[in-house]
């Protein structure tokens, strides 16, 4: 059981800094997910945990000791890579057993390991086939499996799922998430899928253009985003955005004008904002209500089944999206009438920062 | 490739016709050099006309059997295209690793090298390889046979651009494995790649086999000759051989060991020629 | 296959071990005596008098009066003139054939590639019989129209070309694989809108096929110049150079100069000369490829 500590981290391909000095703790034990949008360097921070990558600066400790000065072999990681890598020239057992071969473990030893991996993952009848004679879902248990025997300090996932369809992967992230309970090791995970990380994570560490933008459990993350990114990278529909002003105060707390006119009673404390500062309100679309409020014009219905959702034009053209029930009657082109729920809407400064109650 | 279909047309019919009647000329000549092996010298000296009407004799396999250098000269061919097909496959496989998945500093230097070498022809360098050998006293031996060839490029270029193409997460999933850079290579890539090696081996040995400038000048010594070189001496004199049957019998005999593998191997021999292994 | 990419984990000097024992073959067996070979044209040097000293460009001077080595420069160019254009337009041709009539192709295909599997000595050994005046499969066939056999082998006119004839037969399987090969990379998507466009067969070969392997044809020509230039083992072994040094190539040439006279210096830089010229050559057909904007 370890710690996983990067410090200062960097790291450049060319020109093109990828990493810029991260720091980040990761407490023994946690199944942590790395979250951000495609090209902002989570593949690049797990394989330097990997020793993958060199690091371009700083140091990764893994355990009280450092790790990024020695071979991948040797930190004590093992890792599930996105299309599996498995060898293809070699069985199941094979695979699994050719990590523990080349450490000298006994052979009593690596048949009991496997043994156990197996029937965990409930592939102990595929032990003798080839990776060519597995289907996607099978190969993905076998990787996971060839992780397991060697029973690492830190377990690293990079982006295992997005090769399943949506069935299997949502029955998988369940059977990770178990796993994780039952052999109790660190997890890094890195998926641009927020609903992974939403499911799976007990920390999620949410990145962007090689910085962490936020860590924090996915609760908090969901209820209460540190800067505009977050807010609009986790949770669908994506949070509405809505350029505001701040009109006067009330109760100590900010009150804000929309685009059509009408104002919104925020928790957000009101010291030290001028008014008539320019802000940015951001409200999830179970937080808009119909039936009150300000008239928006009904742009697109997107019926999900148990929910529909709803895309609406204010008076001053900005849309808004927000939710009904799964059989609500509505047309397009129909005036509804819209208020806002102030208490859990959010309020972010020019850039991009939450201001926070 | 089509995939729509159409009709034979007329022009379609023609076409055919034109290339079966091209290909009937292909081989008439190897057809026709077979059959003069099975007939009896004496009836040759008069006339080579109608070669599947009797007398047939296998005398003139039997004489090579019997007489002639040709068995220890095949032997010769046998021990050059093997070594060099054996030595050119771990040669060319482990420098197809070295560029294709390790870092190390000059790399791209030592890979611009072995791109010019393919510009060098191999009669730019003979003569100074020739004194080369010379001077260390090194002609008539198999090495002298072997050894010039494992230096064309060819090979490496293959193996790295085969290795390129497997999945690098392969091997950092065996980095991560505890694996050696030697194991890998030996356990993981070789494996991987016995396509790209069945291709380059057979290429590499048919090349050999049939390599005539270098095996001239460097086996000198009748004992040395490989069976291209060899067949070649014997026919400087035409008029006065055994005979032409016995002649063409012997090119026959030594045909046959390439058109065997031709046939079997067919497939790889005309990917490599194609640039690069069956996918 | 350009330049080197990205290999896998940390750069060390240990790993130049992979590589090493081919690097130190191709310095000794290749750039070695690539090198010792330019030295040695400016050196007059002969096996049997020995090394004579420096002599600057005297042997590149003497090649030039050279009746002979003049005659070996005519013959391998009108030879690769002969070839090169039969390569491209046959290969070309049996390409298309076969490419087209699919299921046949295979045994068709193995048929032309076949011969070149074969060795120089074979394939010389085998058109010597056919060329025979008297008794030759061509003296029978010609038979056959009531014609008499001719001996191409002693004619001057005649000669050059058999030997083309003899090296067409035998490695036409090259440039028709590359050009198969080229063929296959056609998307058939342009076919179908070809065919949705009522293009002919005609207009499709010269509309699509043709312009998609612009390439490929100028790659061929490329290799079969550089490889015809080599002429060598069919001259030596069919006519030996003759009729009247009408047959002689360029590395027949140098083979009789340094291996049979043993003059290395003048062996070496009529190796140079021949480098040059298939350097030039190959350079030329890329750039005039180039300029067609292949
Ligand atoms: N070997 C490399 N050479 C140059 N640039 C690279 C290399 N590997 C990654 N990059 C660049 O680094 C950036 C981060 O890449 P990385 O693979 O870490 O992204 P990611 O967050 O994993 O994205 P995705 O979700 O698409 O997998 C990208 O802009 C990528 O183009
Ligand atoms: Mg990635």
């Amino acid at each position: 059981m370890a710690d996983l500590s990067l410090r200062h981290v960097s790291k450049r391909f060319g020109q093109v800094e990828v990493i810029r000095d991260l720091s980040l703790e990761i407490p023994s034990g946690e199944f942590a997910v790395f979250l951000g949008p495609s090209g902002c360097g989570k593949s690049t921070l797990l394989r330097m945990i990997a020793g993958l990558e060199t690091l371009g600066a700083g140091e990764i400790h893994l355990g009280g000791a450092r790790i990024d000065t020695i071979a991948p072999g040797d930190r004590g990681v093992a890792m599930v890579f996105q299309h599996y890598a498995l060898y293809p020239h070699m069985t199941v057992r094979q695979n699994m057993a050719f990590g523990l071969r080349n450490i000298a473990t006994p052979p009593n030893e690596i048949e009991r390991k496997i043994a156990d991996a197996a029937e965990m993952l409930e592939i102990a009848e595929l032990l003798e086939r080839k990776p060519g004679q597995l289907s996607g879902g099978q190969r993905q248990r076998v990787a996971i499996g060839r992780a397991i025997v060697k029973q690492p300090r830190a377990f690293l996932f990079d982006e295992p799922l997005s090769n399943l369809d949506a069935a299997l992967r949502s029955r998988t992230r369940i059977e990770l998430a178990r796993l994780h309970q039952r052999v109790r090791a660190t997890m890094i995970f890195v998926t641009h899928d927020q609903v992974e990380a939403m499911t799976m994570a007990t920390r999620i560490v949410v990145m962007n253009q090689g910085r962490i933008e936020q860590i924090g459990t996915p609760m908090e993350i969901y209820q209460r985003p540190r800067t505009r990114f977050v807010a609009g990278f986790i949770g669908a529909p994506a949070m509405n955005f809505l350029p505001v002003a701040a009109v006067r105060e009330e109760a100590g707390h900010l009150v804000v004008t929309l685009p059509g006119g009408a104002s919104v009673t925020t928790t957000v404390p009101a010291a030290g904002l001028r008014s008539g500062a320019a802000l940015t309100l951001g409200v999830r679309a179970e937080h808009v209500h119909p039936g009150s409020g300000a008239p928006a014009r009904v742009d697109v219905i997107e019926r999900l089944g148990e929910r529909t959702l709803v895309y609406a034009n204010l008076s001053d053209g900005s849309t808004i999206v927000y939710d009904e029930p799964g059989d609500v009657v509505l047309q397009v082109g129909e005036t509804v009438h819209i208020a806002i729920d102030g208490a859990a809407a959010h309020l972010f400064d020019a850039q991009g920062m939450a201001l926070h109650g | 490739m089509q995939t729509y279909q159409r009709g034979k047309s007329l022009g379609d019919r023609v076409l055919l016709a034109a290339v079966i009647g091209l290909a009937l000329v292909w081989l008439a000549p190897i057809v026709w050099v077979i059959g003069l092996s099975f007939k009896p010298n004496e009836v040759l000296m008069h006339s080579t006309g109608g070669i599947l009407a009797p007398p047939f004799t296998l005398k003139n396999y039997i004489d090579i059997l019997a007489a002639s250098s040709v068995f220890s000269w095949m032997l010769n061919s046998t021990i050059v295209a093997v070594g060099q097909t054996v030595l050119t496959l771990l040669i060319a496989s482990l420098a197809g690793y070295g560029f294709a998945r390790t870092n190390f500093p000059g790399r791209s230097v030592l890979f611009v090298l072995v791109l010019a070498a393919l510009a060098v022809p191999e009669q730019a360098i003979i003569v100074p390889l020739h004194t080369m050998f010379a001077a260390a006293d090194l002609h008539n031996t198999y090495a002298a046979l072997i050894a010039p060839r494992l230096a064309f490029p060819f090979g490496v270029l293959l193996m790295t651009q085969y290795f390129r193409a497997i999945p690098p997460e392969i091997d950092e999933a065996a980095l991560l494995d505890r694996a050696s850079r030697i194991k890998i290579f030996f356990r993981i890539i070789l494996p991987l790649s016995i396509p790209a090696q069945a291709t380059l081996g057979i290429y590499t040995f048919l090349h050999a086999w049939n390599e005539y400038f270098w095996p001239l000048v460097s086996a000198t010594k009748p004992a040395m000759y490989t069976l291209t070189v060899g067949l070649a001496s014997m026919q400087t004199n035409f008029a006065q051989t055994e005979g032409i049957g016995f002649l063409m019998a012997q090119a026959v005999f030594a045909g046959l060991p390439v058109l065997i593998l031709y046939l079997f191997f067919q497939r790889h021999i005309i990917a490599a020629v194609a640039g690069g292994p069956i996918k | 296959m350009a330049e080197a990419e990205g290999g896998i984990g940390p750069s060390h000097w240990t790993n130049a071990a992979f590589v090493a024992p081919y690097m130190l073959i191709l310095l000794g067996m290749l750039f070695m005596p690539l090198c010792l070979g330019i030295w040695l044209a400016f050196q007059d040097y002969d096996m049997l008098g020995g090394w004579s000293g420096g002599v600057g460009i005297e042997n590149f001077q003497n090649l030039l009066d050279d009746r002979i080595f003049r005659g070996t420069v005519r013959n391998t160019l009108k030879f690769v003139l002969m070839t090169t254009p039969a390569f491209v337009a046959l290969g070309l041709f049996l390409a298309l054939a076969l490419n087209n009539t699919l299921r046949r192709s295979a045994l068709l295909r193995a048929i032309f590639f076949g011969s070149s599997v074969l060795s120089v000595t074979i394939v010389t050994l085998v058109w010597r019989l056919v060329y025979l005046p008297d008794r030759g499969l061509l003296a029978n066939a010609l038979g056959l129209f009531g014609l008499p056999g001719v001996d191409l082998m002693t004619s001057q006119v005649w000669a050059l070309p058999a030997i083309a004839i003899v090296t067409v037969w035998w490695i036409i399987g090259l440039p028709m694989t590359l050009f198969l090969a080229g063929l296959q990379q056609i998307p058939p998507e342009l076919y179908e809108a070809a065919a949705l466009d009522n293009a002919g067969r005609w207009r499709t070969l010269t509309g699509i096929t043709l312009p998609s392997i612009r390439r490929t044809i100028v790659v061929v020509a490329v290799i079969e110049v550089i490889l015809q230039f080599q002429l060598f083992g069919q001259a030596l072994l069919i006519t030996g150079g003759g009729p009247d040094n009408s047959t002689r190539p360029m590395v027949q040439f140098i083979y009789e100069a340094g291996f049979r006279d043993l003059q290395l210096g003048f062996a070496a830089a009529a190796s140079q000369v021949l480098f040059a010229l298939m350097l030039i050559a190959a350079l030329a057909q890329f750039w005039a490829g180039r300029r067609k904007g292949v």
